[in-house]
């Protein structure tokens, strides 16, 4: 059975290309528009991995990002950040966030910057699903 | 009631980072999340005769709009903050009117829109059509004066224009969330003209020291809230002296109550509010009242 790969990203352009090189490689492609979309189609669908942008509506991959590495449930699905934001700024906004909220989240492991060829993302992929 | 959410229409060249930068103060009052929207307007966009639709151009302007909100948006995510981003190629009012359904922001800030006083008559502004629909307070950014100098901090010596109806109350209940951001509020009441007309100056005396009564009143109750507060009577056009003691206390901005009985009103005869939002050189802050009177 073919592995689940989340998309969570609000540009249909991006969902698109990332569904693509999905389906190419033979995952299973799943997507959500948004933060809250994509914590809900976390929560009911389990996938094997997220891919997740960080600037967007209706909550961002920042605090989507927070809080799968804060729920027990969640905090073993891999996540490839896949944005525009910097890695230095991410790591910053963490660095914020574990100040005034507490606690201390892991950085990822995989953080991609926009944008990027297919073949460096199917390699992101395959690097945390083998 | 805390600024939590804050929802930041930018057109780019009226409303920039400076201007965002100002409002950060809000932090202090529960400001947490901006939402940046960007409406390309359809036009700049639409088919044209003998070239089409203008794909590339859509995609240039969705572009340089996501390259600022990209930058923008690190800034404020380094802070903590959590950051959110439209860029729609629509219409400005019914995308304002859509993102406020999905995002629920306690506040809109957008920019003074320039258009004509004929043009306004007919078509209705952006702001007081934002105003009429909107049931969310609406702050309408100005650069003061001429010289595009932004306030660096826009809640630290607001102007409160009062008429004494409900949505003033509504707004005083709105001005507490501001406690750790306010310096120190100015509260006024205008007095028309036309109410002191006595030949006895007794009684205009009298008509000021009630209207004062009332104002100290008010203040002492934002001072409970932890607002420092100073209150003043003026005497005239109400639009003309909102004006001069803006110019006078030096003010940061000015807050104002709107009813939408006045913007119903404003088509015909002009409301207070929406002249002020329209024309003062000062940002202006507007609390709506209640929709169904």
């Amino acid at each position: 059975m073919s592995q689940k790969v989340l998309v969570v990203d609000d540009d249909q352009d991006v969902r698109s290309f990332v569904v693509t090189v999905l389906e190419e490689n033979q995952y299973m492609p799943l997507v959500a528009q948004d933060g809250i979309e994509g914590l809900e189609m976390i929560e009911k669908e389990k996938p094997d991995l997220v891919i997740l942008d960080v600037l967007m509506p209706r909550g961002s991959g920042i605090r989507l990002y927070r809080k799968m590495k804060t729920d027990k449930d969640l905090e073993k699905i891999p996540i490839i950040m896949f944005t525009g934001i910097a890695l230095r700024s991410f790591l910053k906004s963490q660095k914020a966030l574990d100040e005034f909220k507490g606690g201390k989240v892991p950085e990822p492991d995989i953080y991609l910057e926009k944008p990027v060829e297919p073949e460096e993302l199917v390699a992101a992929i395959k690097k945390k699903l083998g | 009631m805390e600024i939590r959410k804050l929802l930041f229409v930018t057109k780019f060249e009226e409303l920039c980072y400076d201007a965002l930068n100002s409002l950060l103060s809000l932090r202090n009052a529960g400001l947490e999340h901006v939402i940046f929207l960007n409406v390309i307007e359809r036009d700049k966009v639409a088919m044209k005769r003998g070239s089409g639709y203008l794909k590339e151009e859509e995609v240039k302007l969705k572009e340089t709009a996501n390259i600022r909100f990209i930058d923008w948006a690190e800034n404020l995510f380094e802070m903590g903050m959590e950051v959110g981003a439209y860029i729609e190629v629509a219409s400005l009012i019914p995308e304002i009117l859509r993102v406020v359904k999905k995002e629920s922001p306690d506040l809109i800030v957008i920019g003074r829109s320039h258009k004509g006083t004929l043009e306004q008559l007919y078509a209705g502004s952006d702001v007081i059509e934002l105003i009429r629909r909107a049931e969310v307070p609406i702050l309408v950014f100005k650069h003061m004066m001429e010289d595009n100098i932004v306030p660096e901090k826009l809640f630290k010596r607001p102007l409160f224009a009062t008429n004494w109806s409900d949505t003033g109350k509504k707004t005083i209940e709105y001005i507490k969330g501001f406690k750790n951001v306010i310096g120190e509020i100015h509260i006024m009441h205008v007095v028309k003209e036309s109410a002191l007309k006595s030949k006895d100056a007794h009684e205009v005396q009298k008509v000021r020291k009630a209207e004062r009564k009332r104002l100290d009143d008010l203040c002492d109750e934002l001072e409970d809230a932890g607002i420092n507060a100073r209150p003043h009577v003026y005497v005239g056009e109400p639009q003309k002296e909102i004006e001069k003691a803006a110019k006078e206390y030096q003010t940061s901005m000015i807050i104002l109550g709107c009813s939408e009985k006045a913007a119903i009103l404003e088509r015909w005869v002009g409301s207070i509010s929406k002249n002020i939002a329209d024309k003062s050189v000062f940002p202006c802050l507007l609390i709506p009242g209640e929709k169904n009177i």
